[in-house]
C-alpha cells in the first residue's frame, strides 16, 4: 500500500506534525518577532532566560488560541479549500482533543508567564487569548465584515506583552505599537481576502469582499494604509523613537501606500473583479508582512543604538 | 474505537510509526519543560533570592 494512502487514513491516528499544525506555526513567526521587539525596546533589562521564557509563553498562547480557533471553525474549515486539509476537518485529530489541547496550552502559557515574569504580563496574555477566542472567533468572525478590524486587536498584543513582561507595566510606546499593529491588520488581511473571497463566500464568512464587493475592499485597503502611515510616525513625534525609526517608517510607509495604490488601481471589470488575478493584492499582502517586520525591526534597531 | 484487527501489516507498521512520532514529541516537550522550570528556578533564586 502506498504512503499517500496512509497520509489520508484517519484511523491510524495523527502524526506528531498534526499537533504542531494545530498551533498555526506560520502565523507564529510574526507573533514571536513582535513579542521579542516589545522585550527589546523595554527600558528594563530582563534576564535572557526569563526573556526567552516570555517569548515562549507568547508563542504557546498564540498557538493555543489558534488551536481553539480551529476547533470552533472546523465546519467552515472543511468547506474552504485553503483549510480543508487541516487536522480537524481532515479527521486526523478529534475536535474535543483539539479543544482540550488549546485550553491546556492556554492555561499553561499564562501560568508560566506569571511564574517567570509578572502578573501584569500574565493578565495581558490571558486577555489576548480570550479576545481572540471569544471576541474574534466566536462573536465577530461570522457576524460582521468588520470582524478583522476589531478582531485584529488580538494580533496586536504581543509587543505589549513583551514590554509588560520586562517592565511590569504598560506605557505609551507599547500602546502606540499596539495601535500600529491594530491598524496594519485590515489592509494586510483584506489584501488576502481579495483573492481568497471565493473560499469565504462558500463558507458563509462575511469578509468585506463577500459583503461589500472587491471595489469597496480595495478602497478600504487604501484608506487604512493612509491612516496607518502617519500613525507609525507618532512614536517619533512623542520623542519615544529617534531618526533611524523615523526615516524607516517614512520610507516603508511610502512603499506601503504605493502597494495599496496598486491594489486600488488594479484593472477590474464593471463588478470590480480583478482582471489581473489580483496580482496587486497578492503583492500587497506579501509586502505588508515584510513591512511590519522591518518597521518593528527598525524600532528595536533605533532603541539599541 | 480503533478496529485494528482488520489492519494489514503495513497499516499496523504505519500506526506504530505515527504513535512513535507522537511519543517522541511528547518526550521532547516534557524534557524541555523540566529544563525550563529548572532554569527559571536558578535565575529567580540567583537574581531575586525567591521564586515569586
Amino acid at each position: 500500500m502506498s504512503e499517500s494512502v496512509f497520509v489520508n487514513s484517519t484511523e491510524l491516528g495523527a502524526e506528531a506534525r498534526d499537533w504542531i499544525a494545530l498551533l498555526k506555526p506560520r502565523v507564529l513567526t510574526l507573533v514571536v518577532f513582535t513579542g521579542a521587539i516589545g522585550l527589546i525596546i523595554a527600558p528594563v533589562h530582563l534576564n535572557p532566560i526569563l526573556a526567552l521564557t516570555a517569548i515562549l509563553c507568547i508563542t504557546i498562547a498564540a498557538g493555543a488560541a489558534g488551536a481553539i480557533n480551529m476547533w470552533y471553525d472546523r465546519d467552515i474549515d472543511a468547506i474552504m479549500k485553503r483549510t480543508a486539509s487541516r487536522p480537524i476537518p481532515a479527521g486526523r485529530i478529534a475536535p474535543g482533543a483539539a479543544l482540550a489541547y488549546g485550553i491546556v496550552l492556554s492555561a499553561f502559557s499564562v501560568l508560566l508567564m506569571a511564574l517567570a515574569t509578572n502578573l501584569v504580563a500574565a493578565f495581558v496574555l490571558a486577555f489576548s487569548i480570550a479576545f481572540y477566542v471569544f471576541v474574534y472567533t466566536i462573536w465577530l468572525k461570522r457576524r460582521t465584515p468588520q470582524n478583522i478590524v476589531i478582531g485584529g486587536a488580538a494580533g496586536a498584543f504581543p509587543a505589549v506583552i513583551g514590554w509588560t513582561a520586562a517592565t511590569g507595566s504598560v506605557s505609551l510606546l507599547p500602546v502606540l505599537l499596539f495601535l500600529i499593529a491594530f491598524v496594519w491588520t485590515p489592509p494586510h488581511f483584506w489584501s488576502l481576502s481579495l483573492y481568497a473571497s471565493g473560499d469565504y463566500q462558500r463558507a458563509g464568512v462575511p469578509m468585506l469582499p463577500v459583503v461589500k464587493g472587491a471595489r469597496h475592499t480595495r478602497w478600504n485597503v487604501f484608506i487604512y494604509t493612509l491612516i496607518l502611515v502617519p500613525l507609525t510616525l507618532t512614536p517619533v513625534l512623542f520623542g519615544l523613537m529617534g531618526w533611524i525609526y523615523g526615516v524607516s517608517a517614512t520610507v516603508l510607509g511610502v512603499a506601503f501606500i504605493y502597494y495599496a495604490w496598486r491594489v486600488l488601481a488594479d484593472r477590474q471589470d464593471e463588478k470590480g473583479i480583478s482582471l489581473t488575478k489580483d496580482a496587486p493584492a497578492k503583492a500587497a499582502f506579501r509586502f505588508s508582512i515584510l513591512y511590519l517586520f522591518l518597521l518593528f525591526g527598525a524600532c528595536a534597531f533605533d532603541r539599541l543604538l | 474505537m480503533i478496529d485494528s484487527q482488520n489492519w494489514t501489516p503495513e497499516m499496523l507498521a504505519e500506526f506504530k510509526r505515527r504513535r512513535r512520532g507522537r511519543n517522541y514529541l511528547l518526550l521532547a516537550v516534557l524534557g524541555g519543560f523540566c529544563l525550563l522550570i529548572y532554569a527559571i528556578a536558578l535565575v529567580k533564586l540567583h537574581e531575586y533570592g525567591q521564586m515569586w
